[in-house]
């Protein structure tokens, strides 16, 4: 789990700072810009001037040239360092006492500021007092349990404040009012200002050198038990789960996101981030451990280093390189704030697309998908991973440096195929899911082509539904795909979908004809005779119309019956538009010649379901009709059910149509057996007695007989319908012939039909010689309508006469009594008096001038004011 | 991202804190190690977060307790069902941790590892709820007789309430504070974690409204200050 975070960097070498002296130790250091202090055990204090280099391999080194050296004057060592550059002073903590010396000479001031009685000290680096020519220092003091805030200004100090503790603090760090303090026995923060303390946790200073750092706005850094370093707010809270550091820390920096630790062996490098152990660097003799403004400053007793962080791309290329992209994305985040906003989101999507590629080259495709998205990835990436994928004309190059290190599929599974399976099915979604979002914007062609070609390898149900929706699949690369693959009647909607119906169907009648394979649609050549159906390229449906005919004449005839309306012409059209539209009945009815029973099936649609009433469609397809059923009945003895439905319909059409060439008919029947048929035609005619005569003595169908004279009246009114019966009748009766049947029949149709005669005419009709027995229901019948007539006659009668009487009624009431006018009375409207005889009464008694009646007439506001 | 409240949970070492919220943010088990320190997981609730902080059970890092209870909106206190030692911690060692947080924390008694007793078995045929979860039932093998029962930890809620001096009419029934789950096989966990974070929500909203309650913003009160600095100055 080794990251690359930090790099050590040797800064101050020990022959620089002590030659040969070898008991010269380092105490303490300060960095301040590229001001290097160091402050040793004999009461030296060093300043270094700090350049950094880096060589044309960006490697990092650090020079450092000594400036000079000052004695402090004591025996003791100098125990802190802190420069103070707005008032261009180092502090310097020696013998208990903070001195100010000039940052650049190490001169001390003239006037002699000091703070005396500290043991240790810290600078406020939030302070409050808003001056930015004052310092504030903090220090434990001497005195026991005692804590004193100082100002410092270029050359004096000023006590502002002293706070006693309840143990003795051992360690100080301050933010603004809050001091961080390391107790006896305990951390807790405390406001100075208010004096209010808040415990943090215990931990024995006796045992283990306590540290407080300030790591950030209102944040410390603190060494708890167990080798814990523990993260709290001025709040006393912990907004950050702990680093576990070892048990012997002596030194803790901050160099986000990292916590750098120092113990005696090793420099530990833990991420604030994920509290994880990201690097270990072998570290022997070190005691300090610190950072100034970003640089981390290691130190042993004899020489200086410096950890050069890593940029933070380096690192996250690194974990991403180790397929650690967890880490990788949670460092990235972090970034932001170190990063310029524009650079941060160029680098974060290309991490985010990184790490979809660890996940997708792992099968993790959920996880992938997800990167993908959130990283904005131009899915060309991806489609390039896949051997012959792109269209050849695609203008796509990989992005350099390259996201992934797999030139393609067949490398990244190495040469699984099921892995490749599961790869391809994953793009085939992923496609399926982007591309009508805006991610596919700009390379449509690319993405639907890639999902054509994914389809059709794949054997896919989805492929027609691709090519029979809105699509952007590239015509040419597609169709050798297509063709590759053998997936004839998708290439035929590509073709379509492209405007090529010529050559779809070329393709298509190949795969019907059996010339090419593909199974895709059982249904093929219905669905070719749908197409040219609702095809508008008329070339091309007469082009294929004989084919379609020659496979099917019932059902290829479709293209013509079933054709929107708009595109065939009949009648009402002009003549230019006729020329236009090449499906005219006449142009259909030419090639279907060939065809009877496409030309059957067509003259039937024009006739019955189109209702056109033309007498050559009619005639036609009667006469069609009529051979049909001649030739069937030569062949064919016993009644079969064909002839049966035929001759129904050229019955029904007979009796029905009223456009048909009814004597051209009658020739061609005239002859044969159709009896039925001739009777139609004869009552079409208006023979009816010859119809009669047919069906009573040719074919002695009796019902048939009844049936004729119901359906020959039909829209007729009643006194056509009794002559028609009373013919029937007389037919029955004819004197000519005695036959006992025929007065049967006779009789039935006078008793059965009772309402449909004249029972005056009838009685002198019927022979003598019948009872009265024999013709009861028929006279009942007759009496009942008789009388029934009579009545309803009556009531009739009785009603107008009633009518009568109300109209005589309102007349005599409107008479009524006098109306008398003279001079005294009043126009209700204009309340003068009444000059001429004429004027306007309203039925409700009102009078008033014919003059003002019209205004009021014309101007209806005053009809209140007559009212009242 | 400053986290909206805090849960806490507390407990002896070994009784399962870890593998409870393991088992609640990543749908699995994994044996875990000591905690050392502390861990915490933010939760997206709503349109709050809570952070979950995970502590250590171990007596060495019993001190930073209070730290982490610190302004707590909720506190899960966790034992062991086996294991009746681990639920007298609680009131022992634990219950004092609290008094850092926040005035109207919640308090939950937790009983893990149920999966372990031979009433699990039991209390799998009682759960009425078809839970999604696909419950482990090859770990019912060696059934051990269960060492705390639910009324046990009703009592010590009810402890808690007096030490805490509440009413028992102003915070939630003990019945329905006291959880047995199982991190092992999912048992009522996130019936634990939803129940929690529900109750969590009124104390985040009633917390936003008053201001400064427990956790102060100081960002606030120092902008403050120095503009009156300034104006002096």
């Amino acid at each position: 789990m080794s990251l690359k975070a930090f790099k050590l960097v040797p800064a101050v070498e020990r022959e620089m700072l002590m030659g040969d002296k070898a008991r010269i130790n380092v105490e303490c250091i300060e960095c301040c810009g590229k001001n290097l202090y160091i402050g040793t055990n004999e009461c030296f204090v060093y300043h270094f001037l700090l350049e950094e280099k880096i060589s044309s391999a960006g490697k990092i080194t650090f020079a450092a040239t000594k400036q000079l050296h000052k004695y402090l004057g004591f025996k003791k060592a100098v125990s802190e360092l802190k420069a103070a550059s707005a008032l261009n002073r180092l502090l310097v903590l020696c013998d208990n006492t903070i001195t100010l010396v000039n940052m650049m000479n190490l001169e001390p001031i003239p006037t002699g500021a000091r703070i005396k009685g500290a043991v240790t000290f810290t600078l406020n680096e939030n302070p409050m007092s808003g001056d930015p020519f004052c310092v504030e220092v903090c220090i434990i003091s001497v005195k026991r349990r005692t804590i004193q805030m100082f100002m410092v200004y270029e050359d004096r100090v000023q006590i502002v404040k002293e706070v006693s503790t309840p143990e003795q603090p051992c360690a100080v760090a301050v933010d603004g009012h809050y001091l961080c303090l390391a107790l006896t026995t305990q951390y807790i923060i405390l406001n100075y200002n208010t004096g209010i303390s808040q415990d943090l946790f215990p931990y024995c200073s006796d045992e283990k050198r306590p540290i407080v750092k300030r790591i950030g706005r209102q944040e410390f850094l603190l060494a708890g038990p167990g080798g814990l370093g523990m993260f709290a707010t001025v709040d006393g809270i912990s907004q950050r789960a702990p680093v576990h550091w070892s048990e012997n820390v002596i030194g803790a920096a901050l160099c986000f996101p990292y916590v750098v630790a120092l113990d005696s062996e090793f420099i530990t490098v833990h991420s604030m981030l994920d509290q994880q152990l990201k690097q270990t660097l072998p570290f022997k003799e070190g005691h300090i451990l610190q950072d100034f403004e970003g640089k981390v400053i290691v130190a042993t007793n004899k020489g200086v280093y410096i950890l050069v962080p890593l940029p933070l791309e380096r690192q996250i290329q690194d974990l991403l390189t180790s397929h650690r992209v967890e880490e990788a994305l949670v460092l990235a985040k972090a970034a932001r704030r170190n990063i310029p906003k524009e650079k941060f989101q160029v680098m974060y999507k290309r991490i985010l697309q990184q790490a979809g590629f660890i996940h997708f080259a792992q099968l993790q495709f959920l996880e992938a998908k997800e990167l993908f998205r959130s990283g904005q990835l131009d899915v060309r990436e991806l489609i390039s991973l896949y051997p012959f994928l792109l269209p050849t004309s695609s203008s796509f190059i990989r992005s350099h440096p390259p996201l992934h290190e797999y030139a393609d599929l067949n490398q990244l599974t190495q040469g699984d195929q099921e892995k490749m399976t599961k790869c391809k099915r994953f793009l085939m979604s992923y496609l399926n899911e982007v591309r009508s979002t805006e991610v596919a914007n700009g390379y449509k062609e690319d993405i639907d082509t890639a999902l054509l070609k994914l389809y059709a390898e794949a054997n896919h149900e989805s492929l027609l539904d691709l090519l029979v929706s809105e699509n952007f699949c590239l015509l040419t690369d597609s169709a050798a795909w297509l063709e590759k693959h053998k997936k004839y009647f998708a290439l035929g909607l590509l073709y379509h979908y492209n405007g090529q119906d010529a050559a779809a169907l070329q393709l298509w009648v190949k795969i019907v004809n059996g010339d090419v394979q593909d199974s895709t649609r059982s249904d093929l050549y219905e669905y070719i005779v749908d197409f040219l159906t609702f095809c508008s390229d008329q070339e091309l449906v007469w082009k294929y119309a004989e084919w379609v005919l020659q496979k099917s004449e019932e059902v290829g005839v479709q293209i013509f019956t079933k054709r929107p309306l708009e595109d065939q012409i009949f009648t009402k059209r002009p003549l230019e538009d006729q020329g236009k539209n090449s499906f005219n009945p006449d142009n259909v009815m030419n090639c279907l010649n060939k065809y009877p029973k496409s030309l059957v099936k067509y003259l039937e649609y024009l006739v019955l379901d189109r209702k056109i009433k033309k007498e050559k469609y009619h005639t036609h397809l009667a006469v069609l009709y009529l051979e049909a059923v001649l030739q069937l009945k030569s062949v064919t003895t016993d009644n079969c059910a064909e002839l049966t439905e035929t001759q129904t319909k050229l019955r029904s059409l007979l009796q029905k149509s009223d456009f048909y060439r009814i004597h051209l008919i009658l020739d061609k029947i005239k002859g044969t057996d159709l009896h039925m048929e001739r009777a139609i035609l004869y009552g079409k005619l208006e023979e009816h007695d010859k119809a009669l005569h047919i069906l009573v003595h040719e074919l002695k169908d009796f019902s048939a007989a009844e049936d004729y004279c119901i359906w020959s009246s039909e829209s007729k009114d009643l006194p056509y319908r009794q002559r028609l019966f009373h013919m029937l009748l007389l037919v029955y009766l004819n004197p000519g012939s005695s036959d006992c049947e025929l007065v049967m029949a006779a009789v039935d149709l006078l008793n059965n039909h009772a309402a449909e005669f004249d029972a005056a005419r009838v009685l002198q009709l019927v022979p003598d010689s019948w009872s009265v027995q024999l013709l009861s229901p028929f006279l009942t019948r007759a009496m009942r309508e008789s009388i029934h007539t009579k009545r309803m006659t009556q009531i009739t009668l009785g009603l107008a006469k009633a009518e009568n009487l109300i109209y005589k009624h309102d007349k005599v009431k409107l008479k009524g009594s006098p109306i008398i006018l003279s001079d005294k009375k009043l126009c209700q409207v204009c309340q003068s008096p009444f000059c001429e005889p004429a004027f306007v009464r309203y039925p409700n008694g009102g009078m008033v001038h014919t003059h003002c009646a019209a205004k009021r007439l014309m101007n209806p506001n005053m009809t209140n004011h007559s009212q009242t | 991202m400053k986290p909206d409240g805090k849960v806490v949970l507390l407990g002896d070492m070994n009784v399962g804190k870890t593998s409870l919220l393991h088992r609640y943010t990543e749908r699995r088990f994994q044996d875990t190690i000591s905690t050392v320190g502390g861990a915490f997981y933010l939760k997206q609730w709503g349109p709050y977060n809570i952070s979950i902080w995970d502590t250590a059970g171990r007596e060495q890092f019993h001190g930073l307790g209070s730290m982490y209870c610190r302004g707590a909106a909720a506190v899960i206190l966790t034992y062991d069902v086996n294991n009746l030692q681990s639920l007298i911690e609680l009131e022992d060692r634990f219950l004092a941790l609290t008094d850092t947080a926040s005035t109207d924390c919640i308090f939950a008694i937790v009983g893990n590892k149920v999966d372990l007793t031979n009433e699990y078995a039991l209390l799998l045929e009682t759960e009425e709820e078809n839970r999604s979860e696909k419950l482990v039932t090859s770990c019912i093998s060696t059934k051990v007789q269960k060492q705390v029962h639910l009324d046990d930890a009703v009592a010590l809620y009810k402890k808690i309430l007096k030490y805490k001096m509440l009413d028992e009419k102003d915070v939630p029934a003990a019945e329905k504070m006291c959880f047995e789950t199982s991190a092992k096989t999912g048992y009522k966990v996130d019936y634990l974690f939803e129940t929690i974070f529900d109750m969590v929500v009124p104390i985040i909203l009633r917390q936003q409204a008053e201001g400064p309650l427990q956790t102060v913003d100081l960002t606030n009160c120092k902008s403050a200050k120095r503009t009156k600095s300034g104006c002096c100055a």
